[in-house]
């Protein structure tokens, strides 16, 4: 109760005051009139009373303390204290904000990522009850194992499953790609997802044989349709494929993959419609989809899995993919099947994610260390101005708890305005952030908006920050000595020694660090140069890719080839088209092709050493791509189909697999059905090229001729070399698709462009490395330069009877500039030993360069030398100007 | 350099307030003081204004009571009254001064 009342009274804290002056006035007025009463003088009267009272202004001090909540009441006066303090030095104030919000919005950015990423829970009804079956580490189920599980199992209270799709929107010109999801019956009533307009997907929706369904997330649904709830009813093409819109879920839900978003939601069993004969349905060795599930009551996760193990052994028995291999028939049958958590939902990317996450957070945290080293330094400088005045202060009686709780006040206020500008600069730094980490094909959609985690993080940092910084001032403040400091009349003679080796110390430990992030810096920019200029085996210049979806020409699997090979003759007769060729794998694109070589004489050491990377390509590839024939002879017209089937091999795979650098003549099989396929002859050997990703170490590629190959898919590459720039050809080659059917679509990327955004992560860790490795130079430099200008204003007598003496000017120059480059070489050591433990956190993004690579470390030292040589000059040209008589006559 | 003899002991001027207050009821600051005074035969001179820091503590621990009220010269003063627990509290510090009085004296006589 009496808390309460003072706490109060704190809100009401100038009443209170004059309620004591009022009760001590009395007082006095009563010790007056008696005093007046035995004979004194009025005056006298009233000076004596006051001098029996005592220290009339301390004593009403303490009798407010006794009222209010007094250390809330001190706070206030802190802060108004504090604000009056800033309000007088703006410059300072500016700079130590700034360099705060840019430490702490960084920190918030990256962490509310790692949030988003890692962290969260799925926006779904009870998350954390949701647990996923896995099977072996892969996690994914193929749909006839699916529906094994979904008809024994009894331990769910709902369970579904789920798998990634994409589909094309448009309808002839250029595609539309879409991310979607197959989900089946029980996705949406075990997740409690509910619908804003219409109806979700319901079990009756999912059964062999389905007409197509689709409900819309919400941002799709006012993206494309700008929120029309009249859209129940009508139909979205999906692929080409009527889909009736059921339904549109409520806001927020993206789908269980954290990183992409789900527009639209479709039944499992419609695939089907969209892939024909080609269904997966019930294909027993198609794995594309994950099981979730919403356990019945309290059961552990042993209990489940227990139950699980009960119905395993039939799922899988039912489902043994006949065609396979007898060992693979037996790998089939020992798969271990698990439950895990699955509140935070799936993601692919998490782990990629996640390591770049930390290593950008590594980063921040440094250059948050560096901006509370400056800040500490401004404080530190500003505190000795303020000498004076905390002697006074501490001379009258103060006490020197109550002088550091307002240092202190104004270090956590001071954090705190950095932290309000810090999460407005975070929301935006974070969502450039995703957009750098998107690519033409793939838009990364995350939930970024500020939950409690962030929240509470971006408190505690600011919290950490402020005592931080603060804690130096206050440390400086408990040694001041108000007798000394009040003689010394404020020229900051006193406990200099102490400023300078404290401000000092921050200095070295700021270069230390900033030597860490321009290491870093180095590095990764590095290897991400070398990454963007090693030859990769062709040229990447002038190429554009054209991705078709040949579905509405309608076109039999076996006539495709031949398709796609005259197409590519026409495409020759464009204007600036100077070689054409088509191919089913692109280079380092989105996807890739490998099978199992079975070569007389190889003996594969694993399963994995006998895959090689696959490719179907019509004639005119290698020149195309300007990778080199080395022997033998591309594909031509008598590789019909019919003919005997040829391949044209890599140099490594003609090394690895046949031992022999020209195998002209020789033959491999790969498999088919149950046994073994048609022997392959090979008629050519190529230059090794990258084929999924350009860190990769040199893989066996295989080329197949497209125009044998009778099996082919409807989407299929072009790819075609130019002499201007690739993207002036695109109105040429539409205008050249649309008389071959104006309802096939296309997607263009320039072959360049899609090489270097298969690097968008390196790319993005390499920048912001850059980015926040130039800020830590800066900081430091900024904290060397106020040191160094303050230690020379210092010191100006002691310089000045230098110069009077004689010594020479230069002489004087060398003097400041050895300070600096000397405790440069201590950061920088310091900093070297810093960077061998911390690098290791970055070796994963490194292509071609160690974590310790000498020549970046001595580089990034020799910068911060001569940068903060740089910064040293003009207060070292100050010193060596001195006028001797002018700084001799000021002491 | 040798105290003054009309420093009040830390600690007992609590008890002499309360032990006023509970004899003579409701009194003003100014009165506690004299009444001190008086009453201690002018051996105890309190410090007059840190009478206030330690009335006001008091009463926000619950042992007095205040309100303003008007004087018989008509100024406005705020007056004290002790509360039961003050009462209480008066109880246990005069037990406590008992024993300490009686300590130091055992102290002097017989060290």
């Amino acid at each position: 109760m009496s808390w309460l009342a003072r706490i109060r009274n704190v809100f009401r804290s100038n009443a209170v005051s004059r309620d004591i002056d009022r009760e001590m006035e009395f007082h006095l007025a009563e010790r007056a009139d008696q005093l007046a009463a035995s004979g004194m003088r009025p005056e006298d009267a009233r000076r004596e009373a006051r001098r029996r009272f005592g220290n009339y202004g301390l004593l009403k001090e303490r009798t407010r303390e006794r009222d209010l909540a007094g250390w809330l009441d001190g706070c206030a006066g802190d802060v108004r204290y504090a604000l009056r303090g800033f309000r007088s030095a703006p410059g300072f104030t500016l700079v130590a904000i700034a360099s705060l919000a840019l430490g702490i919005g960084a920190n918030t950015a990256i962490f509310s990522l790692i949030n988003a990423v890692v962290l969260k829970s799925l926006p779904v009804k009870h998350p954390e009850e949701l647990v996923s079956v896995t099977r072996d580490s892969v996690n994914l189920f193929t749909n006839p194992l699916w529906e094994q599980i979904r008809d024994r199992q009894d331990m769910f209270d709902g369970v579904f499953a789920f798998g990634e799709a994409d589909f094309n929107l448009a309808d002839g010109g250029e595609m539309r790609p879409t991310d979607a999801s197959w989900v089946s019956g029980d996705f949406f009533r075990t997740l409690g997802i509910r619908t804003v307009v219409g109806r979700p997907i319901l079990r009756d929706d999912d059964r062999r044989g389905c007409g197509g369904v689709v409900v819309l997330s919400h941002a799709f649904w006012q993206n494309a349709f700008a929120g029309d709830e009249k859209i129940i009813g009508r139909t979205l093409a999906l692929d080409g494929h009527p889909f009736q819109i059921i339904g549109v879920a409520e806001p927020g839900f993206s789908g269980l993959e954290v990183g992409t978003y789900s527009s639209l939601y479709v039944p499992i069993c419609a695939e089907a419609i969209i892939r024909g004969a080609n269904s997966q349905l019930d294909h027993r060795g198609s794995w594309f989809l994950r099981v979730v599930g919403r356990p019945k009551g309290e059961q552990s996760m042993a209990e489940l899995r227990g139950r699980l193990a009960g119905i395993v052994p039939a799922a899988v028995a039912a489902t043994i993919p006949e065609h396979w291999p007898p060992e693979g028939r037996a790998n089939y049958a020992r798969a271990k099947f698990g439950i895990e958590p699955a509140e935070r939902g799936f993601s692919d990317l998490r782990h990629m994610y996640s390591k770049a996450l930390y290593a950008l957070m590594a980063i921040v945290a440094i250059v948050l260390l560096i901006s509370c080293a400056n800040v500490a330094n401004l404080l530190l400088a500003r505190a000795t101005a303020r000498q004076r005045e905390i002697a006074v202060r501490l001379a009258i009686g103060a006490d020197r708890r109550r002088v550091a709780r307002q240092l202190v006040t104004e270090s956590l206020l001071l954090s705190g305005a950095g932290a309000v500008v810090g999460v407005v600069f975070a929301a935006w730094g974070s969502r450039l952030l995703v957009s750098m980490l998107g690519r033409s094909d793939r838009i990364v959609s995350l939930d970024l908006s500020i939950d409690p985690r962030v929240l509470a993080f971006t408190i505690a940092v600011s919290m950490a920050t402020g005592l931080l910084f603060g804690l130096a001032p206050v440390w400086r403040a408990g040694r001041v000595d108000p007798q000394a400091a009040m003689k010394a009349q404020g020229r900051g003679v006193v406990e200099g020694h102490t400023r300078v080796s404290l401000g000092k110390t921050l200095v070295v430990g700021q270069i230390a660090l900033s030597l860490v992030l321009i290491a870093a810096a180095g590095l990764l920019l590095g290897s991400w140069r070398r990454l963007l200029t090693l030859n990769p085996g062709f040229r990447r210049d002038h190429v554009l890719l054209v991705n078709v979806d040949m579905r509405p020409a309608r076109l039999p699997a076996a006539q495709r080839g031949i398709a796609y090979n005259e197409i590519v003759d026409r495409l020759r007769t464009i204007p600036g088209v100077r070689a054409a060729s088509s191919a089913q794998v692109t280079p380092v694109g989105r996807s890739s092709w490998n099978d199992v070589m079975h070569v007389e004489g190889f003996t594969a050491r694993s399963e994995d050493d006998a895959v090689a990377w696959m490719n179907a390509v019509s004639s005119g590839y290698f020149s195309t791509l300007g990778i080199p024939v080395l022997t033998g002879r591309d594909f031509g017209l008598q590789d019909r189909p019919g003919a005997p089937r040829v391949a044209i091999v890599s140099q490594t795979t003609a090394q690895k697999f046949f031992h022999d650098s020209t195998p002209i003549g020789k033959t491999f099989r790969l498999e088919e059905g149950r046994g073994l396929g048609q022997p392959i002859e090979i008629i050519g050997v190529v230059g090794d090229t990258k084929y999924q990703s350009l860190r990769e170490q040199t893989a066996p590629v295989v080329y197949f001729a497209s125009r044998q190959d009778t099996t082919l898919g409807p989407g299929t590459y072009f790819v075609l070399r130019t002499d201007a720039p690739p993207t002036a050809i695109i109105p040429s080659v539409k205008k050249a698709f649309a008389e071959i059917n104006p309802r096939i679509s296309l997607w263009f990327i320039p072959l360049e462009r899609q090489l270097a955004e298969s690097l968008t992560m390196m790319r993005t860790v390499a920048t912001l490395a850059g980015f926040f490795g130039g800020l830590a130079l800066l900081l430091a430099v900024i904290g060397l330069y106020g040191i160094m200008s303050y230690n020379v204003a210092r010191r100006r007598g002691e310089i000045g009877i230098r110069i009077a003496l004689g010594a020479a000017r230069p002489r004087v120059i060398r003097m400041v500039l050895g300070e600096v480059g000397r405790m440069v070489i201590a950061g920088v050591l310091l900093g070297v030993l810093l960077a061998f433990l911390a690098m290791r956190l970055i070796s994963s993004f490194l292509y071609g360069l160690t974590p310790t690579d000498p020549r970046t470390i001595a580089a990034s030292g020799g910068v911060l030398l001569v940068v903060a040589l740089l910064a040293a000059a003009k207060p070292a040209w100050r010193a060596a100007a001195l006028d001797p008589v002018a700084a001799l006559r000021e002491d | 350099m040798p105290k003054k003899k009309n420093d009040i002991l830390q600690g007992t001027l609590a008890l002499l307030v309360l032990k006023t207050l509970g004899a003579n009821g409701r009194m003003h600051g100014y009165a506690i003081t004299s009444h001190i005074q008086q009453a201690s035969g002018d051996l105890l001179r309190v410090e007059e204004g840190s009478l206030y820091p330690a009335l006001h503590r008091m009463e926000q621990d619950g042992w007095l009571r205040a309100e303003w009220g008007t004087t018989e010269k008509n100024r406005e003063a705020r007056f004290y009254a002790i509360t039961a627990v003050g009462r209480k509290q008066l109880a246990l510090e005069e037990e406590s001064w008992a024993r300490l009085r009686d300590g130091v004296t055992r102290v002097l006589r017989y060290a």
